[in-house]
């Protein structure tokens, strides 16, 4: 009896460790998927990669990439296309036909490794949406390092030509660009500010000439504040002035705060950062726990809710989706994940679902790297909006939601791309040293007008452009592929 | 029976003297400092509790000490590079949301781990103000920071915070902490 207890004592833990090891990536291994498909490719010269920003430009798709910093192993990658050896910086990729991405140009970033250098963010306006640009010009702009933000003439997506720059920074994140208006919120440090970053607020509508509207963060980051110094800025998206409404999100994995802020006194009110000034501008906050904080912050507003249609009041809602960032390898931290708020009446803010990956579903505190949210797409191009949202979640690749009932989101669909020679190791301390492991490390997510996902990631492995298949397809109100 | 009362006994004593007390001068004496460990004193926040201390005797007599672990900060290449960065990150609004610097801060080492030491006045919710630390360092993209507070002088909390630091003891905790253990 104790010897058949034993053997199956055995096979169970042989099956386990068996299962475990299943979960482990290896090279040349098929990618894991579900209601997803690849459809093509690009290596993006093995960089780790931040944002990618889709752009139709005449009859082209245009993807431009931000780059973090190089690695200490490889600080500067060689570009193919030069021979040089080039600081990360962004990867212009032409993906008109997705199924054979052509990379056209990288365009070298400030020097220095991960977080301390690259090109992370990008975003992308035609001049003839601009107020004061020039019609035949496209402009990128994006960040240089921690030092500078940059405008780029990518009306030659191959020849990009610098237009201007705005230096002088500690630091620099997720910006937005209003098209329509040419108004940016500048994720910066400004020297004299008490905390990394917060938000510079520019008109770009005429990109040679940049005009400084104000600075803004929390009342304690101003200069020559004392105390406690509130959670720093991620980045903020506005929706413009018909929306009236601007939505920071504050923090990475701590202390998150979604701050909801009026559009017409934050542009025109009193701009010296006085406390009162300030807090002007602003119509709630709604604190997260300090286990979380908010990366992306993307607003969804007048949603129906089918459950609530009937319903005599309240049958359309105003729902932020809320994405934290994982930032600590092999689930050492409290788990990030997305969060859904009812903004609907403003001054009362409410978180009324989450959604996070369920961890046993692939062993993914095992698998290595870092498991966890980052961000979603930010496109609000119909094809997705208030339908679907793509998360990036680290080794557990992108994630399809179905938002439709944003108090019930629902997985409908996954892709964890294959591992490659060029996937970094990502690595925790361990008694002496360190131990180290390979594995996907999807950073962020995008779509475009033609409902193509485009996943890039962070140890090195490149960008993937996926299609949705079956029930998400169908969930989305796609066409049967 | 006897013997087990009797090393109860003397473990309870033991345990009185302190298990985290560390002498700061060779011999024991009225006046020398000696830091008694103490159940961390704040609410669960977004890291994991760290250790409290209290000085007796010495320069630093009252004194408390905090000290904790706070892995993940972003700024792996840079560590703490500016005052401000001490402002943010070194628990002292744990102790009091009202502080102001005294004056530019200083550059320390807490084993080979560098970064900043910054002084600060305390507004203690009672109307009455304290002296307070902050001290800072990192190691790669890790954070350890220690914030010392009150009513005796600022250099001398420093000194022998610091010192408590750079026990054998307090150093191997440290790189246990910062392993995440």
């Amino acid at each position: 009896m104790f010897r058949c207890v034993l053997t199956a004592a055995a096979l169970v833990l042989f099956a386990g460790s068996t299962f475990v090891h299943a979960q482990k990536q290896t090279i040349g291994a098929p990618p894991e998927a579900s209601n997803m498909k690849l459809v093509g490719a690009n290596d993006l010269q093995a960089r780790s990669a931040y944002q990618p920003t889709i752009h139709h430009q005449g009859d082209r798709w245009i993807a431009y990439i931000g780059h973090h910093g190089g690695t200490d192993d490889v600080p500067a990658p060689v570009n193919p296309m030069t021979g040089q050896a080039e600081p990360n910086g962004t990867s212009i990729v032409d993906v008109t036909d997705p199924a054979h991405p052509k990379y056209l140009r990288h365009l070298p970033g400030q020097e220095g490794k991960y977080e301390s250098g690259g090109a992370q963010m990008v975003r992308v306006c035609d001049g003839k949406s601009l107020p004061k640009g020039d019609p035949n010009a496209v402009y990128m702009l994006r960040t240089f390092g921690s030092e500078a933000h940059e405008i780029w003439n990518v009306a030659d997506p191959a020849n990009p030509a610098l237009i201007t720059r705005i230096g002088g920074l500690k630091d620099t994140h997720k910006s937005w660009w209003e098209c329509d208006t040419g108004i940016a919120y500048l994720v910066s440090g400004a020297p004299d500010w008490r905390t990394r970053r917060m938000t510079q607020i520019y008109d770009l509508s005429d990109p040679a000439h940049p005009q400084k509207i104000r600075d803004f963060g929390l009342p304690g980051q101003e200069p020559g504040s004392t105390g406690a110094v509130p959670t720093e800025l991620h980045g903020p998206i506005s929706t413009g002035p018909n929306g009236n409404r601007v939505y920071f999100g504050y923090g990475t994995n701590k202390g998150g705060i979604l701050q909801i802020v009026d559009r017409e006194k934050l542009l025109n009110g009193p701009k010296e950062p006085t406390p009162d000034n300030l807090r002007l501008p602003e119509i709630s906050r709604l604190p997260m726990s300090a286990f979380n904080g908010a990366h992306t912050t993307f607003p969804m507003l007048d949603m129906p809710v089918a459950e609530f249609a009937e319903d005599k009041d309240g049958k359309t809602r105003d729902i932020v989706m809320i994405v934290d960032e994982a930032i600590l390898n092999e689930c050492g931290e409290a788990r990030q994940m997305v969060w859904f708020a009812d903004v609907t009446t403003e001054t009362r803010p409410m978180m009324i679902s989450s959604y996070t990956v369920p961890e046993a579903s692939g062993q993914f505190c095992q698998r290595g790297g870092r498991f966890g949210s980052h961000s979603s797409n930010e496109s609000m191009a119909p094809v997705y909006y208030k339908k679907m949202a793509f998360i990036a979640f680290f080794n557990a690749g992108v994630r399809a939601l179905d938002i439709r009932d944003p108090y019930h989101p629902r997985e409908v669909g996954y892709f964890i791309p294959a591992i490659t020679q060029a996937t970094d190791k990502r690595c925790i301390p361990v008694e002496g040293g360190e131990r180290c492991k390979v594995a996907i490390q999807t950073n962020n997510v995008e779509t475009d007008d033609r409902g193509y996902i485009y996943i890039v990631d962070r140890a090195n492995t490149g960008l993937h452009i996926l299609e949705l298949t079956g029930p998400a397809r169908a969930a989305a109100g796609l066409p049967k592929n | 029976m006897r013997r087990a009362a009797t090393i109860a006994l003397a473990l309870a004593a033991l345990g009185v003297s302190g298990v985290g007390a560390y002498q700061l001068a060779p011999q024991p004496a009225p006046t020398s400092a000696h830091w008694r460990e103490l159940a961390w004193p704040f609410p669960r926040d977004g890291w994991p509790a760290g250790r409290a201390f209290r000085c007796e005797g010495g320069a630093c007599d009252g004194a408390e000490l905090y000290i904790r672990a706070k892995r993940g900060f972003c700024n792996c290449d840079s560590g703490v590079a500016d005052d401000d960065e001490v402002d943010r990150v070194a628990d002292i609004d744990l102790i009091s949301p009202r502080f102001t610097a005294t004056g530019p801060g200083e550059v320390v080492h807490v084993g080979e781990m560098r970064g900043r030491a910054r002084r600060y006045d305390l507004a203690i919710y009672d109307g009455t103000s304290h002296a307070a630390v902050g001290v800072a360092v990192s190691r790669r993209c890790d954070l350890f920071v220690a914030a010392a507070q009150g009513r005796g002088d600022a250099n001398a909390m420093q000194h022998a915070a610091l010192a408590l630091l750079e026990t054998q003891e307090m150093k191997s905790w440290l790189v246990a902490a910062l392993d995440g253990k």
